[in-house]
């Protein structure tokens, strides 16, 4: 059956687009659709007038030489094998090839999964903790945001009316010498594949050459109303080998800094667990790798 | 009143246009518009896979795809898997393995399967992760993996749609 | 059957498809997406069916207000209670549920009314126009709770609908070393066949209908749109679509939507299509039922069953549907095939207002199995016993052979045959034996569930228990086939093709089913309990015994020799033991033809009546049995309560193979269908209305989820079905969700009482030894101390 809209603009050039979105409020860009259809069939969302970005070039990866670049309207599946994003970015690249299942992957793009801002967005917690920058363009100019400030509330990002995710930027980050990078993306669901996330983790270490957690930042989905950062956790083992003592009162902290609660998915209780579960499994491995 | 799209493609090898609602998803196009019923749907809502063609030579759940967005892409259904009157090395591989019960999911599969075949080589865990998108509640999956596995790869490459 | 029948069976097994793995004949045109399932169905002038439903559970219908939706741009036609030509009542057996609500909901997705419209999209933006004006009433949602004196009434005349007993010896007399105690709440199951629920209606006038329907049993759908109409049932034609997955859900339900689409198409003449959305589908199709089931075994200690105590209580939801009939198979299949002197078995069904309870594969058998399996593991480990060794030790045999209704088992009792062959294929003796891999959270375990199955239809259904079959012989050799038993994906047609060619000696690809559809063939009931070719095959096979008093008279003069002397094998009637005096079968066909003698015939089968007592469960309650085995491999990952089947051995108890791949199938099918019951499958309630309609959160395998199957078929010689042919569509899943569970039990060390073992479900059943517990106790204490900080 249809979907309830009555336009569909296609616009080749940005600026074309902008000028649709500044010009009709009830426009609605549309990407890969993946989560945007769903909610038009259910009635979940209202929209009259869609705006494909289909023709706007958006789609790219770009290795560059302080970070790699990625066109919102990119597709899972190419983030996923894309060599540079799997070597700098592994969280991401992982985090790419769990979003439903292939074929969603083959269609779904990562400005959508930014955008729609659920909790579970399965990329929110790999851009966390690689501290990535979102670039959003509107007929009034250009602005640069870090993906810390983008999610707002459930399903509600920092996009104002008549803005448009172009691009996010995931920098490089030097490693001390003699350190190394351990970088995890995990997704506990109901079963191996196409399933949304009861919670994920990303985590990213400096690990020295003794054990101890130079840098170490963290980020988990499904546990709060937006995707957030462990920042009393980081706190807690930063400088620190991370033995079970170490990992105990990690464990301690990251209760205060998720909030998940009971819904059709899985219960807060049981989030919480998996929660200190995948927390404690990243922070050995990181003290094994 | 909804501003009807034109949509040119290319379907199934030939050139098609067709003038639709803006609403209008790749599904209908296909199976209402184009009278293509290979192309089936399971829940209208990209999780089952019975949906599933190539865009562009990539597996989609055509239920979450405007048909406008389809404007200036190639598509290719379940019916244009086929050459001439043979079907393709995954198509005959499903039946010669029992790999079809109810008949429902298998469109979708063959799609995804042969999707799956023209990327490349994989092993028995990639080739589950690569249809578990396309649900299946009759075979419990093992004659299709196995239809997979033994799909002749020299056969799968000539007929890559 | 008759020594000449038999005679010529006989000699028609050693040759021929029978057992085979040749191509199944629906295979090419489903694979290449030429079959047409009903949404692929259109006729000129169609108009689409939508339906407006309540969204609460329980209330009195005020007043319904259409205006909104009548003035929706091409709807054709809004249809009520008091639109119906002929009765308001649909249902398979019982007059406790109308088409349309009259004045009370009892179940959210009660239908209100009815819209056709020239669009789909018109239709349903028209349906949830429709305004109702609902007063909500008390509500019940637990089966247990409806049974109590103070619950609110579903009916008028109560929430007990019916109670079904089984009572052998005295328990409450019997002395046992070691007793054991349980509670059991196992959830039920949503079919999720790939194909949602349709039907296409097209009317003659008001005189006539075609029905076009996805569907397990025309012939219910046949009556139902009779009575809807209020029409004879000659009058109604059902045609059953290709049907895109059934496993029960679509044995009576398909009724439902067809009496809508009947009842639209009559009022507006035209041609009417009903598709469900999935949403809608999953919330009011019917269901496997969740059942509450109380248990109190005991055994000596040399580990000998001396009694079991078992009370059941099914969740029927609104309406009874067949929620008695699945009852009564439960009932029965409460205690497994193990001697147990003395049972009483109480199986109550109850009214609520959850979902609709059905049939889905196993149909009452895979609840109580897994509750009876629970424990026996169970007792075994009270009893300080390996669980195999146990149940060995239990089991029915051909010298110990009274089930738990006092029936005796025919000879061969092959339920030692399967456990051994099941647990050999699992590496059962060697997985217990060495040390299991306890890989940091990682626990490894492995568990049986064994189960006997009362094969085709309980004595309570027996006056459907009959089939009906047409085989027209074509003038070029070629064999038409009719049957009245459906394919649904099990290999039905595979199984009448392969049983038709083998009895009349021809290529199985000669061989064309059609089909079923009510004007061709005598009703034959429905396509459930395992019956489709047990079923059909016998009424093939009578058919073709018909056939073959026309046809061998005429080989016999052909060839010159006895009419008793006559053998048809390999396209070729040829003498008995002078294979090189034969003729083509396609040139007696063409003959036959020219001179004008009868190449249709017609058969029938039914089965043999046998003495069952309702009340007392004494008796025979089917007509022979089959025993299934399933042995399964777990690995847990504890901390997080996931749970996967890494092997499932199964033994199977088949009678005789009609089609190897399709058998392997149905197994591998089960095994998988088995398994997402058993652990990811949760049908979540919220006041009756299920909160996870769709695929994205009712969880059922995808390909990643599939365990290695290892499969044992066990032949036998029987007087069961064609060729001694057992069903496997039940068997295949009966015994999956109980070896698993089992295994999970093994594999951690602690009791888990409620299915499906999801990743909470598993983690609360570790309790304190969880290493993390202590977190949500954590945040239990900061939940009070901010409570106790803000004065509350």
């Amino acid at each position: 059956m249809d979907v309830p809209v009555q336009q569909v603009i296609r616009p080749t050039t940005v600026a074309e687009a902008l000028a649709v979105l500044a010009a009709q409020p009830d426009a609605r860009p549309i990407a890969g659709g993946t989560d945007l259809m769903v909610q038009l069939r259910d009635g979940r969302r209202r929209v009259s007038c869609l705006v494909d970005l289909g023709n706007l070039g958006l789609a790219g990866i770009r290795q560059l030489d302080d970070g790699v670049e990625i066109g919102a309207a990119t597709k899972m599946d190419s983030i996923a094998a894309d060599g540079g994003v799997r070597r700098h970015f592994p969280a991401l690249a992982a985090a790419a090839g769990t979003v439903g299942a292939w074929p969603i992957q083959c269609r779904a793009t990562l400005g959508g999964n930014l955008v729609n801002a659920s909790p579970a967005a399965d990329t929110a917690p790999a851009l966390l903790v690689a501290g990535a920058w979102l670039t959003v363009v509107s007929t009034a100019g250009t602005r640069r945001l870090g993906v810390e400030e983008f999610f707002v509330g459930p399903a509600r990002s920092a996009l104002m009316p008549g803005e448009l995710l172009v691009s996010v930027f995931l920098p490089l980050t030097r490693i001390p010498l003699g350190c190394r990078l351990v970088e995890r993306f995990v997704k506990t669901g109901p079963r191996r594949e196409q399933a949304i996330s009861v919670v994920s983790l990303a985590g990213r270490a400096v690990v020295r050459a003794d054990g101890g957690l130079e840098a170490v930042r963290l980020a988990l989905g499904s546990v709060a109303p937006t995707p957030v950062r462990a920042r009393r956790v980081e706190a807690v083992v930063t400088g620190r080998r991370p033995d079970a003592v170490a990992r105990r009162e990690a464990v301690q902290a990251l209760g205060h800094d998720i909030a998940p609660i009971d819904d059709v998915r899985a219960t807060a209780s049981y989030r919480r667990i998996a929660a200190a579960v995948l927390l404690d499994r990243f922070l050995q491995e990181a003290s094994r790798a | 009143m909804p501003e009807r799209v034109t949509v040119d493609l290319t379907l199934n090898g030939a050139n098609r246009t067709f003038e639709v609602a803006p609403g209008r998803r790749l599904l209908d196009l296909l199976r209402e518009d184009a009278g293509l019923t290979g192309t089936k749907e399971g829940c209208g809502a990209g999780e089952c896979g019975a949906c599933v063609v190539l865009l562009d030579g990539a597996p989609v759940t055509s239920c979450l795809v405007l048909a406008a967005s389809a404007d200036g892409h190639e598509v290719v259904t379940v019916e244009g898997l086929q050459r001439s009157s043979s079907l393709h090395p995954f198509q005959e591989a499903l039946v010669a393995h029992g790999g079809v019960q109810c008949g429902f999911c298998t469109p979708g599969l063959a799609v995804t399967g042969a999707a799956a075949l023209a990327r490349g080589p994989s092993d028995a865990d990639e080739r589950a992760r690569l249809l578990a998108g396309n649900l299946c509640r009759c075979t419990g999956y093992l004659k299709v993996l196995e239809a997979l596995e033994r799909t002749p790869s020299e056969e799968a490459d000539h007929a890559s749609p | 059957m008759p020594r000449r029948e038999r005679a010529h069976l006989e000699e028609a097994i050693g040759s021929g498809p029978l057992g085979g793995h040749h191509e199944r004949p629906d295979a090419r045109a489903k694979v290449s997406g030429s079959t047409r399932y009903v949404a692929d169905l259109t006729v000129p002038g169609m108009l689409h069916a939508a339906v407006a439903v309540a969204p609460v559970a329980s209330a009195r219908v005020a007043g319904l207000d259409l205006a909104a939706a009548r003035a929706v741009e091409g709807v054709e036609a809004v249809i009520t209670a008091a639109d119906i030509p002929g009765k308001n009542l649909v249902g398979v057996i019982f007059e406790d549920q109308p088409l349309l609500a009259g004045e009370r909901v009892r179940m959210v997705g009660e239908r209100l009314a009815l819209v056709a419209a020239r669009t789909p999209e018109a239709a349903w933006a028209a349906a949830h126009l429709v305004r109702a004006e609902l007063e909500p009433l008390p509500a019940v949602h637990d089966p247990v709770q409806a049974l109590a004196p103070d619950a609110p009434h579903v009916h008028d005349a109560g929430n007990l609908i019916r109670t079904f007993r089984v009572v052998r010896g005295d328990t409450a007399r019997t002395r046992a070393g070691v007793v054991v105690e349980a509670e059991y709440r196992v959830g039920g199951q949503e079919h999720a066949y790939l194909e949602p629920q349709g039907c296409l209606a097209i009317p003659e006038g008001r005189q006539r209908i075609t029905i076009v329907a996805s569907c397990q049993c025309p012939f219910y759908v046949q009556q139902a749109v009779a009575t809807v109409l209020g029409l004879p049932l000659a009058a109604v034609r059902v045609e059953q679509a290709p049907t895109g997955g059934g496993f029960g859900g679509k044995e009576d339900y398909p009724s439902e939507p067809a009496a809508c689409a009947a009842v639209l198409a009559f009022a507006t003449g035209r041609a009417v299509r009903f598709v469900l959305p999935r949403e809608l589908d999953m919330q009011v199709s019917s269901k496997r039922h969740a059942m509450v089931i109380r248990h109190r075994w005991g055994a000596d200690r040399n580990g000998r069953l001396r009694f079991a105590e078992v009370k059941t209580v099914l969740d029927a939801g609104a309406y009874i549907g067949i929620s008695t009939v699945v009852a009564e198979r439960a009932n029965v299949s409460s205690i497994g095939p193990y001697h147990v002197p003395a049972v009483r078995v109480t199986t109550r069904v109850a009214y609520t207002n959850n979902l609709f309870g059905g049939a889905f594969r196993g149909f009452g058998a895979p609840q109580v199995t897994w509750a009876a399996e629970a424990t026996m593991d169970r007792l075994a480990r009270a009893c300080a016993l390996d669980p195999l060794e146990f149940r060995r030790r239990n089991l029915l045999d051909d010298r110990r052979r009274r089930i738990c209704t006092g029936q005796s088992l025919r000879r061969p009792v092959l339920v030692r045959e399967c456990l051994d062959r099941a647990a050999a294929l699992a590496g059962w003796d060697e997985f217990h034996a060495g040390p299991r891999r306890q890989d940091g959270p990682k626990r490894e375990g492995m568990g049986i569930g064994l189960a006997l199955y009362g094969c085709n239809l309980h004595h309570g259904g027996q006056h459907l228990d009959r089939s009906s079959a047409v085989v027209i012989l074509q003038p070029d050799g070629s064999v038409v086939v009719r049957v009245g038993l459906t394919e649904m994906g099990q290999g039905n047609l595979a199984a009448c093709q392969t049983i038709a060619a083998q009895s009349l000696g021809v290529d199985p690809a000669q061989v064309q089913v059609w089909q079923p559809d009510t004007t061709t063939v005598g009703d034959s009931g429905p396509t459930v309990a395992s019956r489709g070719a047990h079923a059909s095959g016998m009424a093939i096979l009578n058919a073709v015994g018909r056939l073959r008093k026309k046809l061998d008279p005429l080989a016999a003069e052909l060839l010159g020799c006895n009419e008793r002397d006559v053998e048809l094998a390999g396209g070729f009637a040829s003498v008995r033991g002078e294979p090189g005096r034969c003729v083509p079968i396609a040139r007696l066909a063409s003959e036959m033809a020219s001179r004008r003698i009868e190449g249709i015939s017609t058969g029938w089968y039914r089965s043999r009546p046998r003495r069952f007592d309702a009340a007392t469960g004494v008796g025979d309650p089917y007509e022979f049995y089959a025993v299934a085995c399933h042995v399964a491999r777990v690995t847990v990952d504890a901390d997080l309560g996931l749970v996967r089947v890494a092997e499932v051995s199964a033994a199977h108890d088949v009678g005789r193979v009609i089609h190897r791949d399709a058998l392997e199938g149905q197994v591998q099918g089960g095994v998988v269908q088995g398994i997402g019951w058993g652990t990811s499958e949760e049908l979540r309630l919220d006041r009756g209305r299920l909160v996870n309609p769709s695929f994205t959160d009712y969880i059922i395998p995808t390909a990643a989820d599939v365990p290695t199957i290892r499969i044992a078929i066990v032949e036998s010689e029987g007087l069961g079905g064609p060729f001694g042919a057992k069903g496997i569509g039940e068997p295949s899943l009966i015994p999956t969700a109980a070896a698993v569970r089992n295994a999970v039990v093994e594999a951690l060390g602690v009791e888990i009482d409620r299915l499906p073992l999801t990743p909470p479900t598993v983690v609360a059943a570790l309790g304190d030894k969880h290493p993390f517990a202590w977190v949500v106790e954590e945040e239990k204490l900061r939940g009070r101390t901010e409570e106790v900080a803000a004065g509350r």
